[in-house]
């Protein structure tokens, strides 16, 4: 994404001194001005699918609707009750837990993959083929393949473990494992995506640190702890920013495999807003959610980037 | 003499070893991917009863294709098909004259507060978007056309294609243009004959990437559509009846509408791998 | 369905579908019913068009089999789609929210949908249409639909806006041959079963001694099953909730102690089809759950236990037999600009000869009287055809509706789910009853007021 990029070449450096989230607040330097005509179709293109969603979720979230029923202005009521609502705090609380999951894991292992494929090997691009196709796949149509995986009973997991001589998991069927077991499908599928973005950063090193550690007699770990990890550490970050905004949105994977379930062990923001909106039909109170539940992850975001800029002024 | 030689066999015996180890570890990453696809095959060539036991049988016994006949029998596959070429094709290119501009002019102006607004529409879940998007296409008189969807996914390729765009326009050496610029040539012209040409490999990943997560969509092609125009996807959820365990054909209508993108992803992956790492992008 | 107490209520309301099944005396049976016999004129409406959408599942495949018949009987064009239960759910509310949805038929659940589509009154009332003469087959023959099918089918406010399509009885399948192992027999009490279920249950062969939904929402007709048996509605027509009341305890405490202790591992995350795949298997002595999921228990290709399948009527409660009771039905878009020949295409997709068809084919369970009297005649449903009708017959005498007729069904199931899932992890029934009543009570208020 268009903060991804910019950060990634904030890494490479120089090109601007000011941090990124100051700019992004408006503070352009050097705008030149026509340029920006020629990103006017995009903006009216982009302004045209979301303004009227949002408008419309905007003027919902202080009403209270159920389809089928007569609407009411009920002023910040809706907000009000979201407050107090357990099922809400306690979804909150859920997304962050498998939010920071969901970021760690496919961050950590997309990092060593990416130091795998940075290596020249035998038959290495198509198996970098092979790698990144989780990510491809129609995540419906996986998510469904990996609910059978999960049957505790006839589960092709269980029977793998069981050669191994582990006993059998209740995966998704337990609530004590269901987010660990949500999160393995999700960091299935994303970690190539980091390892893609951590590969491109790796690609990008230059070469002289090496050739300097190496005369130095410096060990393999120390080279990636004192050389390549803080010059990939910017696009680290991407991938952190990346992956939180889709974690804290994940929907398909959950949707599919546990419903929300066992009980409501698994049910985040996402999930939490499809009950009221879809089952519910409570649509003044589903917007309301919305609306929190952006501002949530535009917080983030913003924590994130601020952090980001933060770290580059103390090296 | 004999201790070198015993110092080179120990360094060679040392080489294999950490090929052997490094073999290893990449069959370790590779194989949880390969491994779920082969599964899903396995289950797509089976029989129902084959496909629940257990110990699961990962040959088929006796190979059928009645799972992907089901598919083609439960929804009219060709029918949805041609929807998604449709509709991802539009989108995609939509989204590729409105975005290359604009991924070209935000790169230019670092103009990153535009950046955010396009960055917004990815942030917003989807689901919001249903019901005011559905009333919206219904007073518009939309429903029941392709319009809708095409629109919607313009939400999806739009922000991809410009993402990957600013980077390769960022990445661009700005002589060439400056020097068509001190020559005379608007600022159209420099991007149209001497920008653009040279980030066409850009524009072919742009294009790729938009296209997969548009193919992939599934909720706008529940809803938005109609009988007549829903796309691919949603074929695979039309296989799983209520009342009736099918994991056969439902595996084989995973497969089907995935494989087109799953052999794209391998033949062309060095452009994907090229244009992920400069846009850092993931759509959906 | 509505009652007002199972206590002060005739019989022929308590037992509801009394006059369904096998009711006798139904006379010139055999004949199949067909279409082109009677001096209606089926073709008034030749070159129109309908647009028609099913929910997902065998009734939607019945009807699309023989969607080209009534194209030729009418000369009205069809464009039909079958689209996933919860997405059909979804898409048809949005698309009534808009006011000028695309179809002018859909299918409709009573269980969930059916008091959200009468209170926005967005299905046309039919009683007017079943009247008239002009535009009503004289067979159509309203009478022969079940009155409870018909009872449930009715809005509270007496509009009649679905013709009844299908009825879902819960019934306890067994494995014949796993209970004659252990010598144990069909349970006749809610202790039996309990007992049955345990004496059943062997982990070490992975078989549990009951299967039945733990997944929230999908399980409260389990435990509804259950508190029927008490004597009790989950909540009365003065909405009066009988949720954690003494028999709701009991209740929830024999839906507790069957899944905790005879259940199989993870089951608080089953629905059906984790059910339908263990019982299938032979992985399971007991099921608890609609008619409607025997499809697969006889097809060689789907089941390692066919032939050895009992299908048997839910054993009587401490108070009272009863069988939990679902259905869906079929309505007109009261937006509809073709409702004429829209009903048309209700009357032959309701007519007796889909009913019988319905039957026949083991597509679940018909509302009309008179298909049962015709396939019982016709000797066309046989050996464990024969057993598994025999069930269903009997269900209907004791069935009742197995959710409260709330426009907030929805939270009710997801509320009370909660509650039972806990129980299957250790929670206490009263406890955790007590919580989800108390969470639910404004809910059912605020809902029901407006």
């Amino acid at each position: 994404m268009a903060v991804g990029a910019a950060l990634a070449r904030d890494r490479a450096g120089a090109r601007s001194v000011r941090p990124l989230w100051r700019r992004l607040a408006g503070e352009s330097s050097e705008v030149r001005r026509p340029y920006v005509l020629f990103a006017l179709p995009a903006m009216v293109v982009v302004a045209a699918v979301i303004v009227f969603p949002w408008l419309f979720t905007l003027f919902m979230s202080v009403h209270e609707w159920k389809v089928g029923q007569a609407r009411t202005f009920v002023g910040l009521e809706n907000y009000a009750r979201l407050l107090t609502d357990e099922r809400f705090l306690s979804a909150a609380l859920r997304t962050i837990y498998y939010t920071a999951l969901a970021v760690v894991t496919p961050l950590v292992l997309g990092t060593v993959s990416a130091l795998v494929f940075h290596k020249k090997f035998p038959l290495r691009g198509f198996l970098r083929g092979v790698f990144i196709l989780p990510m491809m796949a129609t995540p419906v149509a996986v998510a469904l393949v990996w609910t059978m995986m999960f049957h505790p009973q006839l589960g092709v997991l269980n029977y793998l473990l069981s050669l191994v001589g582990i006993p059998a998991q209740l995966w998704v069927y337990d609530p004590g494992t269901v987010i660990p077991s949500l999160v393995l499908v999700e960091t299935w599928q994303w970690t190539p995506l980091v390892m893609l973005i951590v590969l491109g950063g790796l690609a990008a090193l230059p070469t002289e640190p090496y050739e300097a550690a190496q005369l130095d007699g410096a060990s393999a770990w120390q080279t990636f702890r004192h050389i390549t990890f803080p010059m990939v550490l910017p696009f680290l970050m991407v991938a952190v920013i990346i992956r939180t905004i889709d974690a804290v949105k994940a929907f398909d994977i959950i949707f599919v495999i546990s419903q929300g379930g066992p009980g409501t062990a698994s049910e985040t923001l996402n999930i939490f807003l499809y009950l009221q909106a879809f089952a519910f039909y409570n649509i003044g109170y589903a917007s309301a959610v919305v609306v929190v539940f952006f501002a949530l992850i535009i917080t983030l975001a913003l924590v994130l980037l601020y952090v980001r800029q933060r770290s580059k002024w103390s090296p | 003499m004999v201790a070198m030689t015993w110092a080179v066999r120990r360094h060679r015996i040392r080489r294999t070893l950490n090929r052997v180890a490094f073999a290893f570890t990449v069959f370790v990453i590779v194989s949880p991917a390969i491994l779920v696809f082969l599964w899903m095959l396995s289950l797509s060539l089976k029989t129902e009863i084959e496909n629940i036991d257990y110990p699961p049988v990962f040959i088929p016994g006796t190979p059928t294709l009645a799972n992907f006949i089901q598919v083609f029998q439960s929804s009219p596959f060709g029918r949805y098909l041609v929807n998604s070429l449709i509709v991802t094709g539009s989108a995609t290119l939509l989204a590729i004259l409105v975005g290359v501009p604009a991924g070209y002019g935000i790169a230019k102006a670092k103009a990153y507060r535009l950046a955010v607004l396009v960055l917004i529409s990815r942030i917003t879940p989807n689901l919001s978007y249903l019901i005011p998007l559905f009333i919206l296409f219904q007073m518009l008189g939309l429903t029941g056309t392709l319009w809708p969807l095409v629109i919607t996914h313009l939400v999806i390729t739009v922000p991809i294609v410009v993402w990957i765009m600013i980077g390769f326009f960022e990445a661009l050496h700005p002589d060439l243009e400056e020097a068509a610029l001190i020559d005379g040539a608007t600022l159209w012209q420099a991007f149209r004959h001497i920008a653009l040409p040279l980030s066409r490999p850009g524009v072919v990943v742009a294009a790729i990437l938009a296209f997969i997560f548009s193919w992939n969509n599934f909720i706008f092609g529940v809803v938005l559509a109609g009988r007549e125009t829903r796309t691919l996807p949603v074929a695979v959820y039309n296989v799983l009846t209520f009342e009736q365990i099918s994991w056969g054909p439902l595996a084989a209508a995973a497969l089907l509408v995935t494989l087109p993108v799953l052999i794209l992803t391998v033949v062309i992956q060095r452009e994907i791998v090229g244009g992920l790492a400069a846009g850092g992008v993931k759509g959906g | 369905m509505r009652h007002r107490s199972s206590q002060s209520l005739g019989i022929s309301r308590r037992n509801l579908l009394k006059a369904s099944a096998g009711a006798a005396g139904l006379a010139a049976l055999g004949a199949r019913p067909g279409f082109a016999q009677s001096s209606f004129d089926w073709k008034r409406f030749k070159g129109e068009h309908l647009e028609v959408t099913l929910t997902l599942g065998p009734r939607a495949d019945l009807w699309q089999k023989y969607e080209k018949e009534f194209e030729e009987l009418t000369g009205i064009s069809v464009g039909s789609e079958k689209v996933p239960e919860q997405q059909h759910r979804q898409k048809v509310a949005i698309e009534f929210t808009s006011g000028n949805p695309s179809f002018d038929v859909a299918t409709v659940s009573y269980h969930v949908q059916k008091q959200l589509y009468g209170r926005g009154k967005w299905l046309l009332d039919l009683r007017d249409l079943i009247k008239d003469p002009k535009i009503t087959n004289p067979e159509f023959d309203f009478p022969d639909f079940a009155k409870g099918a018909v009872d449930y089918a009715t809005q509270k406010d007496g509009r009649l806006d679905t013709i009844p399509i299908n009825l879902d009885y819960w019934i306890l399948y067994y494995n014949k041959e796993l209970f004659a192992q252990k010598g144990v027999a069909y349970p006749k009490s809610f202790e039996e079963m309990i007992d049955a279920a345990r004496k059943l249950n062997d982990p070490k062969n992975a078989t549990a001694g009951f299967l039945s939904r733990g997944l929230k929402n999908a399980n409260v007709p389990v435990w509804t099953s259950f508190l029927l048996g008490y004597g009790v509605d989950p909540i009365d027509a003065d909405l009066t909730m009988h949720t954690d009341g003494p028999e709701a305890i009991a209740s929830a405490k024999v839906y507790q102690t069957l899944n905790k202790e005879c259940g199989p591992p993870g089951v608080a995350g089953f629905n059906w089809n984790e059910c339908q795949t263990s019982f299938v298997l032979g992985k399971g002595a007991m099921w608890l759950d609609g008619i409607g999921f025997s499809l697969p228990l006889e097809d060689p290709a789907k089941s390692k236990i066919v032939g050895k399948v009992g299908y048997g009527v839910m054993p009587p409660g401490p108070k009272a037999q009863r069988s939990a009771l679902f259905g869906d039905g079929v309505g007109i878009a009261a937006a509809s600009k073709k409702k004429e020949a829209a009903w048309l295409y209700v009357q032959w997709a309701t007519s007796k000869l889909m009913n019988q068809r319905h039957l026949e084919g083991q597509y679940g369970a018909p509302p009309r009287a008179s298909a049962y009297a015709s396939v019982k005649a016709s000797g066309k449903l046989t050996g464990p055809k024969g057993e598994w009708l025999d069930a269903m017959s009997q269900s209907v005498a004791i069935a009742r509706a197995g959710l409260p007729d709330i426009v907030a069904v929805t939270e009710f199931r997801d509320t009370f789910g909660v509650g039972l899932t806990n129980m299957i992890s250790g929670a206490d029934p009263a406890a955790e009853l007590k919580k989800a009543t108390e969470a639910f009570k404004p809910v059912l208020e605020k809902t029901e007021k407006s």
